[in-house]
């Protein structure tokens, strides 16, 4: 595509990805820039470019920063743990169109899943704090992680299955062939030849998990540490004005969305339009 | 059980059980049925309790239940009062900029981004960076940038306008909010559509270039068509998206100022756990619930259409 175009539209072209550039960059770079200011330094002139870094406002949020840190991978490793156990053997299942009644058994699935991934959270969790409250689940990380489980699990089968349909059901038949059940054909098929697609929705999972929040500031008591999103929410409503804490607090809490980000993020670049469009 | 070398497959070695084609395939039902279990148990079940929640009386001090049953004075409530059409037009009004922002600018960024170069490797990992940080921190970035002594307004005070107060001026604060959302929405739009770009045919577009017409010109008539099942699809999940988005308005408004900014879900999350109005939460929830099940149709046909189903 590159040579058909003239050179006046390149050099806009150049121009424009530097605008977009920015346009992404500046937020995340004023983020960074004001966790290094100190309180005072922030209310005195909250845009200045030109001033002492200081590690002080580190100090002061990094203790409740770690124990959110902790509360949100316990239950981010659970929820994506959970999903992939369980999603994995379902998008092998709604791949596998060995029958009619099997799929139309897939085609209701699907319009289920489909139908359960778009409901909006804000309202999902009006009847499940009623229903958590009545199975004596509300108030503790097992019904957060439940209802997160969920929330995410409609997502990761949709994610998963366009890998699993790319598997040649060839390979099925030659192992039925050769003698191996299903859950033979499961294992030593579906599963490594996934990989790719479970490494994709596993990042995808714990990156969803990690950031939300609807659940977590409801169906979490006041006096339990709270995670990640729950202590930024916090923040947000009582702290108003201290700012540098804030933006503390962001880098320090999405530093672990950094290490998966760099792990997966040409993974997620392409496995995302699969999953998304497919 | 034979004892299985490695990733080989089992029984080369072996006779074979049964004979060739004719193989009795039993339906994989037992690997669907955790699923399944779980979706019924706390998503499916949940929908019924928020039905039933919208036709009965429930209160802070009966959120378990049992519930009176009221028949529909809750709809009539809702439905007769002004604030559910307003919520419902904002809804309408902020799906509609992320439309244009989604599909039109998601267009030209995913076309800029389909030259390889350093600055396009640099901005798609900076946007899927942006994709993956949580709503919550991309909103408080931006609710502190747009503070009336945020750097929005500094730099606008530069060339001498404002400060302009983006979230605290009612007929403002909506288009402020949704224009973050727009910001933070659009990798994933331009990510779906530079996949798609990629996956056209290079040979149409040099065939067109060699007839004469010019970049966009090509994109827009030749290039564009041929994204016309991934755009239908982009536009259908960016109008769900718009009755769902909830993150950005928790974080720069809460709704306000007043009612400025209640969008459906933002009205429901708030009569449901601001003024633990349940039933009227639950009650504005299925009303959003149907349009999203009214967009569900068409967007499950199309799926179906790609030869997905």
């Amino acid at each position: 595509m590159n040579r058909f175009v003239s050179g006046p539209t390149k050099g806009l072209f150049a121009v424009l990805r530097v605008v977009l550039a920015l346009a992404y960059l500046v937020p995340l770079a004023w983020v960074v820039v004001t966790s290094l200011k100190s309180g005072p330094e922030v209310l005195r002139s909250p845009n200045a470019l030109l001033f002492t870094p200081t590690l002080d406002t580190y100090r002061d949020v990094v203790g409740d920063g770690l124990e959110a840190i902790a509360t949100s991978l316990q239950i981010a490793v659970l929820v994506t743990l959970v999903v992939l156990v369980v999603a994995v053997p379902a998008a092998f299942a709604l791949a596998r169109r060995i029958s009619p009644v099997w799929e139309r058994v897939i085609a209701v699935g699907l319009a289920v899943l489909l139908v359960l991934q778009m409901v909006p959270q804000p309202m999902t969790v009006i009847p499940l704090f009623s229903v958590l409250a009545q199975w004596g689940l509300l108030g503790n990380l097992a019904g957060l992680v439940l209802a997160d489980i969920a929330l995410l699990l409609p997502f990761g089968v949709m994610l998963l299955r366009p890998f699993a349909l790319a598997i040649s059901p060839s390979l099925y038949e030659a192992a039925e062939i050769d003698g191996a059940s299903t859950v033979q054909s499961f294992r030593l098929i579906t599963v490594p030849m996934l990989s790719n697609g479970i490494f994709t929705v596993m990042s995808v999972i714990f990156i969803t998990a990690w950031g939300e929040f609807v659940y977590a500031i409801n169906f979490l008591p006041l006096g339990v540490v709270p995670p990640v999103s729950g202590l930024l929410a916090q923040q947000n409503t009582t702290y108003a004005a201290n700012w540098n804490d804030l933006m503390a607090l962001a880098v320090l809490t999405s530093l672990p969305l950094l290490v998966v980000f760099v792990l997966s993020q040409r993974r997620l670049r392409s496995g995302l339009s699969l999953g998304a469009v497919k | 059980m034979t004892t299985l070398g490695g990733r080989t497959l089992p029984a080369a070695t072996r006779t074979p059980r049964r004979r060739p084609g004719r193989v009795r395939r039993r339906p994989p039902v037992v690997f669907l049925l955790p699923t399944a279990v779980l979706l019924v148990v706390f998503g499916a079940y949940p929908l019924l309790v928020l039905v039933q929640m919208s036709f009965s009386d429930v209160g802070p001090a009966t959120i378990i239940g049992p519930w009176d049953f009221v028949g529909l004075d809750n709809y009539a409530d809702v439905l007769g009062g002004a604030e559910v059409w307003r919520s419902l037009l904002r809804t309408v009004a902020v799906a509609a900029v992320l439309l244009l922002s989604n599909l039109v600018l998601g267009f030209v960024v995913a076309s800029l981004l389909s030259f390889e170069g350093r600055v396009t490797s640099l901005v798609l990992s900076v946007m899927v960076f942006i994709w993956a940080l949580p709503p919550l921190v991309s909103g408080s970035t931006w609710r502190f940038l747009l503070d009336d002594t945020g750097l929005v307004n500094a730099v606008l005070g530069l060339v001498g306008v404002g400060p302009v107060p983006w979230l605290s001026e009612p007929r403002l604060a909506l288009w402020s909010v949704t224009a973050v959302i727009a910001w933070g929405a659009l990798p994933f739009s331009a990510l779906i559509l530079r996949g798609g770009l990629l996956a056209v045919d290079p040979q149409v577009v040099e065939a067109a270039a060699i007839d004469g017409a010019g970049y966009w010109r090509t994109q827009v008539q030749v290039v564009l068509p041929l994204l016309r099942p991934t755009l239908w699809i982009l536009g259908i999940l960016t109008v769900l998206y718009a009755f769902k988005s909830f993150d950005y308005f928790y974080v720069l408004t809460q709704g306000g100022p007043g009612t400025a900014t209640n969008t459906l879900p933002v009205q429901s999350y708030y009569a449901a756990f601001t003024d633990f109005d349940m039933s009227t939460g639950a009650t504005v929830a299925v009303v959003a619930m149907a349009v999203v099940v009214a967009l569900a149709v068409p967007y499950v046909r199309s799926l179906r259409r790609e030869g997905d189903a």
